[in-house]
Formats: C-alpha cells, structure tokens, sequence
C-alpha cells in the first residue's frame, strides 16, 4: 500500500514537472490588473 | 507509563487544527503585502504547500524527522515511511497521546515553515519551480534539522532548548528565504525594495489569524493539556502583544505615524521569539522578549532596506532574526537551566544551534535552488512579471473591474 502511494505521489509529481509554464488561457479574456486599466484609460 | 490521556489527546487534535488554519492565515497575511496582480499566486503558495507537504508528511518526512535515529544524529530512518508504525497508541514522543495525534501535530509545522520561505521570492517566482523547490526542501532542510532539534538528533543531545521551532521553523525558513532572494534578484522596477500593501485589511487578517493559531502552535507543544501548555499560551499572548506595542511604538517615533502594517508583524515578531521560549520563560520575561525582539526585527528590517535585498515580505528580518533573538533569549532566560539561573551554558547551546542550523539551511537552500535553476527557470520571464503572476501563471485575476 505504501508503495502504491509513493508511486501515485510520483505520477502527480512528474505532471507538474511536465505541465506548462504559463497559463494558457488568452490574457485579453481576463480583467486587467487595475493600474494597467488605468493607464490604457489615459 | 503510556496511557491515552482524553484530555490531553482532545488538546492535541484541537492544537493541529489550530496549527493549520496558520498557513491560510500566512497566506493572508502575505496576499495583502504584495500588488494586487500578485495576490493569488501568493495565496496559492501557501494553499499548493498545505496539500503538497500534507502527503510528503506522511509519505516520507515524518520517518526523515522523527524516525529513530540512524546513528549520527543527523536524520531519522526509514520506519515510518508512510506512516507505518504509527498509530492510535502512544509513541515514543509522548505518554499521553495517540502517535498519529503527535505525527499530524508535527505535520502541520512541517506544511507552515517552508510556506514562510515563499515571501521572500514573492512577485517573481515561478509555480513550477516553486512546487520542485518546496518538495525538494521540505526534505532535505526541514526533516533533517527538525530531527537535530526535535527527533533525538546531535542538538538534542547538546541539550538544545527549543519548545516550539524557534530554530526549526523560523530560523530555518528565515535564513533560507534570505538565501532565495539574493539568488533570485530584485523585482522588476524596484529600486528601493519596500512593501507595497494592496489590502492591509487582508494583512491584518493574516495576522489575527496567525495569532489565533499560535496558541496551537505553542501550547500544544506542551504535548499535553496541562501547566505547561498555559504557560507557554500565556506567554505567547503577551510576547505579541508586546511586541506589537514595541513596533507600532518605534514605526511612530521614526516615521512619525503609528504602522497599521507594523502592528500586524510586530505582532508576528514577537510570536516567532517566543516560540523557542513559550513553556520555559515567566510571563515577565516574555515581555521582555517582545519588548526586544521588535527593537531588532525593526532595526532588521531598516538594514536590509539600506541593503537594498528584495526579500519581499521581510521573512528574513521577523522569521530569521526573530528566531535567532529567541532562540538565545530562551537560553538567557530558561527557568532553572538558563542564564539567568546561573547556567550560561545553555547560551552557548543555544547559540551552537542557530549557527548550525543557520548555516545548513543557507548551504542546503542555496543548492536547491541552483539545482532547480538549472533544469526549470525559477524566475519567471519579465513580461510575466510586469503583468503579474495571477494572470501570467494561473490564468486568474483576484479581482474583477467589470
């Protein structure tokens, strides 16, 4: 049972290794961060 | 002998989740120091390490920190690997109280400490790394020096005073996360390295809650519900409240005003210096050691800032020398053992164990960290920084404008 938790760890482990970096989802389609909001307003 | 205790036991389960909801707290506390484009990755920091070191605990770090000793007194062995061994009986910790009640106590010490560490490279740091680095030294940083102190190790054996992980957690966690932010450099635009609060309500919150699960922190350490366990609560009350008291003080002579924010981590400063001291000091010297470790933690504070050392969240000037400060001050002011009791040994002891485990955990981060760096890229690229870690590596913004 031990072994079975250490390997499930591992597999969690080796997707974050493999995961990307950044996020994908289109920046645009998210609300700005308020100062930059701002500044495009001026 | 070694018989369950109800009350003892009741104190102990109530204790860890005290001791849990300290991490969300740290989060809090941190997510309303930094810039609103920031906050969730820094919230997630301390909520990704909750899950994270919750199965590693289990998995590996409890046998590494409190598995019998190998023979140098250096790490635990393997016994315990997850959790084997442990169980509903007492353990050899504690005469009163289950095994697993003790293990999942020392866990959620194990979950707070390397969380601390991720103020000091917060705004720019990246997840991925972040998770690598964080496993990496939840193993090789935290469990070793927790089994010195704690698990039987050589410090142990010097006679080392450490009622609750003055030198464990928040030197360990304080001189790292200096070690992190001189590796990782300034953030980008940041000349002069100060805070920059976008919710100082938040950080108050952090704070109170930090507070509140402190008296787990410290008390529980007594392992039982008894004297001990109210005087290290009483002791842990008063030490903040001094210590905020001290801090607001200095913030309004120096700067003229009296700090909301400096309320909120003096508080912090003075919890972390009496954590090594909480059930060997009187009430009035934890005073003192409130009193004191503001007056440092500050002047900390002021140098690293003319150091210009982005630790951004201060975890080096309240974690690291706030546990230093208490750490010796537990030696000066130990009932019956310390300095004051005519033993200046126990200074010497305990001034043994900062630099040790000081100066491993620098080492032993600062290897980490290169080690990461070369195969995952700790830093995140500029135009992730400059647009904020919430949208560039989460996908997710704290706060909507529409």
């Amino acid at each position: 049972m031990i072994i079975a938790a250490l390997v499930t760890f591992a597999i969690l482990l080796v997707a974050w290794l493999v995961a990307p970096d950044d996020a994908p989802v289109a920046a645009a389609a998210l609300p700005m961060p308020a100062e930059e909001a701002l500044a495009e307003a001026a | 002998m070694q018989q369950i205790d109800p009350g003892d036991t009741a104190w102990i389960l109530m204790s860890t989740a005290l001791v849990m909801l300290m991490t969300p707290g740290l989060a809090f506390f941190y997510g309303g120091l930094v810039r609103r484009k920031n906050v969730l990755s820094t919230l997630m920091h301390s909520v990704f390490i909750l899950g994270l070191v919750s199965v590693t605990w289990v998995l590996w770090g409890y046998t590494l920190a409190f598995g019998p000793d190998t023979g140098l007194g250096l790490i635990g062995g393997l016994d315990h690997l997850g959790f084997e061994g442990v169980t509903g009986e007492p353990g050899p910790y504690a005469d009163t109280i289950p095994h697993l009640a003790f293990a999942m106590f020392q866990g959620m010490f194990a979950i707070i400490t390397p969380a601390l560490i991720t103020g000091a490279f917060a705004e720019r740091k990246s997840f991925k790394a972040f998770v690598v680095f964080s496993v990496l030294w939840s193993t090789l940083v935290y469990a070793p020096i927790a089994h010195w102190v704690w698990g039987g190790g050589w410090l142990a054996g010097l006679g080392i005073l450490d009622f609750a992980g003055g030198t464990v957690v928040h030197l360990s966690s304080g001189v790292s996360a200096l070690v992190a932010a001189l590796l990782i450099g300034r953030r980008l635009g940041i000349v002069q390295p100060i805070t920059e609060p976008h919710d100082v309500t938040m950080t108050v919150l952090g704070a109170a809650l930090l507070w509140f699960g402190w008296f787990g922190f410290n008390a529980g350490s007594a392992l039982a519900a008894d004297g001990t366990a109210a005087l290290a609560f009483v002791t842990t009350n008063v030490a903040a409240a001094m210590a905020a008291l001290t801090w607001v003080t200095i913030s309004w002579i120096h700067r003229g005003t009296p700090s909301v924010v400096g309320a909120a981590i003096g508080a912090v400063a003075g919890l972390v210096a009496v954590t090594p001291a909480a059930g060997f000091v009187t009430p009035a010297a934890a005073i003192l050691i409130g009193f004191g470790v503001a007056i440092v933690c500050y002047a900390a504070s002021q140098l690293r800032l003319r150091f210009r050392i982005d630790d951004a969240l201060d975890v080096f000037a309240v974690h690291g020398v706030g546990g230093a400060f208490g750490a010796l001050a537990t030696g000066v002011f130990a009932a019956e053992v310390g300095l004051l009791a005519g033993n200046p040994g126990q200074v010497v002891v305990q001034a043994v164990g900062v630099v040790a485990a000081g100066l491993y955990a620098a080492l032993a981060t600062a290897g980490i960290f290169l080690l990461v760096n070369l195969f995952i890229r700790i830093r995140v690229p500029s135009d992730a920084e400059e647009r904020g870690l919430d949208l560039a590596q989460h996908g997710e913004a704290a706060y909507s404008h529409g």
